[in-house]
């Protein structure tokens, strides 16, 4: 699905990622990991087209995307949450919702039947302020925008961060059935051990900009945990 | 008294299309367009030209000179703003040395005076636009006479007005240019593609202006600097509306166009220009994001 070779992104002077390699593969999930500031949300701006400067190659289904202006990557099937969530306050539930449809292949924004389905609290409250909601709504909401664009590939960033313990469990959910019942290939970065266990495929560590180990979830060794995680 | 208003009304009237496409090229794209005053005058040329040389009614000039000056703005956008996206301050410098070029241009007719050619209605000189006898004398309203060129000015104001509120708040181009004024990355990622809707917008707001410049054709003389001044009042009401509001761009040019009215009443036109400035830099001091900026994330 998705094959990164030799990647270095840079914002302004700083290097950030050096020479990132990753294979992702359909259907899988990916979690990266590591301490804060090791460049995990980097990654995935990088991806979706957000840094100042790349070199090396990003290949989605067999294209090169690496030098895609972002609005050309989301219209090929890539959807970001991004840290902190970033709905539009001022805009309605709906407006944020339809706002993520304008990467969808045929171009006519419309909610998604999952949507729906997933986070009925949306459903209900589509004209209110997406200001107004509380943190778990509003992952909710930046969660569904992504949905809006019909994407193949997912990045979540930390989506249970700031949030609500009662909500947690629910987006974990929601997660799980975006991965194992429709398929989506997730990339989701998370400080959550446990949950990064439950739920990947593979994983990869990060330290200093650098991926430093990689695998399948198995070799997610308490021991490689001490090392790249604890503070 | 009611006259003054009215006055002031299409005072406002002119600042409101010369600030509408600067509060939203400010506000969406973060760039201070320091060349939008000359859209305002390459719009009055456009009215003094079509009727020397197509013998064209003062009407038909008013959508020509939109889209001559939209489509100036959408080459000023493509070769020299879109590279400076995120530099505020290269923007107003380059900008206002497209400016310079712009006047200078006319002045020079195109470089053209170098040679001896001279085309009629450019350079250095003072042009004249006559309004349309329609548009002489006044009209009748509710016991007053008013001026049927001020009433006109002030319809099709209303009119532009309107049709921006609609783009921006129904129609999917609007969503996207509001989306990109809130958070350009995120829609971005969202699928927008930005330096398209910027180019349009930026294009729209010039032609705005240069419908701004066929109206101050019809009474205010046409020369190559007279954007100069425009520009200045045009940023003074999008800072004193809120930056990227457009409900903050209406009443900020309302309110300065009709103190510069009432002023100029009791007084003359510097003070009441004094007076403006005045309010502008006491509105900045106390709410220095403007009357009615939208709320911060």
């Amino acid at each position: 699905m998705l094959s990164i070779k030799d990647l270095n992104s840079f914002f302004g002077r700083s290097h950030v990622l050096h020479d990132i390699s990753l294979e992702v593969g359909k259907g899988d999930v990916t979690s990266i990991l590591g301490r804060n500031g090791v460049g995990k949300t980097t990654l995935l701006k990088t991806l979706m087209g957000l840094s100042d400067r790349v070199t090396g190659e990003i290949n989605l289904q067999g294209r090169d995307i690496a030098s895609s202006e972002p609005y050309a990557r989301a219209r090929s099937g890539i959807a970001y949450v991004p840290q902190g969530r970033e709905i539009i306050p001022d805009f309605t539930v709906r407006e944020n919702i339809l706002m993520g449809g304008f990467a969808r292949a045929n171009g006519k924004p419309t909610i998604p039947d999952i949507v729906v389905e997933l986070f009925p609290y949306l459903r209900d409250n589509l004209e209110r302020s997406g200001g107004l909601l509380s943190g778990g709504q509003q992952q909710q909401l930046a969660i569904a925008r992504a949905l809006a664009a019909d994407p193949g590939l997912l990045l979540l960033d930390e989506p249970n961060e700031g949030i609500q313990p009662s909500i947690v469990e629910e987006i974990e959910q929601v997660i799980f059935k975006l991965n194992r019942d429709l398929g989506l290939t997730v990339i989701l970065v998370e400080q959550n051990v446990r949950f990064a266990r439950e739920i990947s495929h593979r994983f990869a560590m990060m330290e200093k900009g650098r991926i430093v180990a990689e695998g399948p979830t198995a070799e997610l060794t308490d021991d490689l945990v001490h090392e790249h995680m604890t503070v | 008294m009611a006259e003054v208003l009215f006055i002031g009304l299409s005072l406002s009237s002119i600042l409101l299309l010369i600030a509408l496409g600067l509060a939203i090229t400010y506000g969406a794209m973060g760039v201070i367009n320091m060349a939008h005053g000359d859209m305002v005058m390459i719009g009055a040329y456009v009215t003094v030209m079509s009727k020397i040389w197509l013998d064209l009614s003062f009407f038909a000039a008013i959508p020509i000179a939109f889209f001559v000056t939209a489509l100036i703005g959408l080459v000023i956008e493509r070769l020299v703003v879109r590279r400076l996206y995120g530099r505020l301050l290269d923007t107003l410098l380059a900008t206002w040395g497209i400016s310079i070029l712009l006047q200078q241009s006319i002045r020079l007719e195109f470089g053209l005076s170098f040679f001896g050619i001279n085309i009629e209605g450019l350079g250095p000189g003072l042009q004249n636009v006559s309004v349309p006898s329609v548009l002489q004398g006044t009209v009748h309203v509710a016991g007053t006479d008013l001026n049927a060129y001020r009433v006109f000015i002030i319809a099709v104001t209303a009119v532009l007005t309107l049709v921006t509120w609609a783009i921006l708040y129904r129609t999917s181009f609007g969503v996207q240019v509001r989306a990109i004024i809130r958070n350009p990355q995120m829609a971005a990622a969202c699928g927008i593609d930005v330096k398209r809707v910027n180019a349009l917008t930026f294009a729209f707001g010039s032609g705005l202006a240069g419908v701004a410049g066929v109206m101050m054709s019809g009474f205010k003389t046409v020369f190559p600097d007279m954007g100069s001044t425009l520009v200045v009042d045009g940023f003074l009401v999008v800072v004193a509306g809120g930056v990227g509001s457009i409900y903050g761009t209406i009443l900020a040019s309302g309110l300065l166009g009709e103190i510069n009215a009432l002023v100029a009443l009791f007084s003359n036109d510097i003070i009441a220009r004094a007076v403006v400035f005045a309010v502008v830099i006491a509105v900045i001091v106390l709410k220095p994001k403007g009357l009615f900026s939208f709320k911060g994330r």
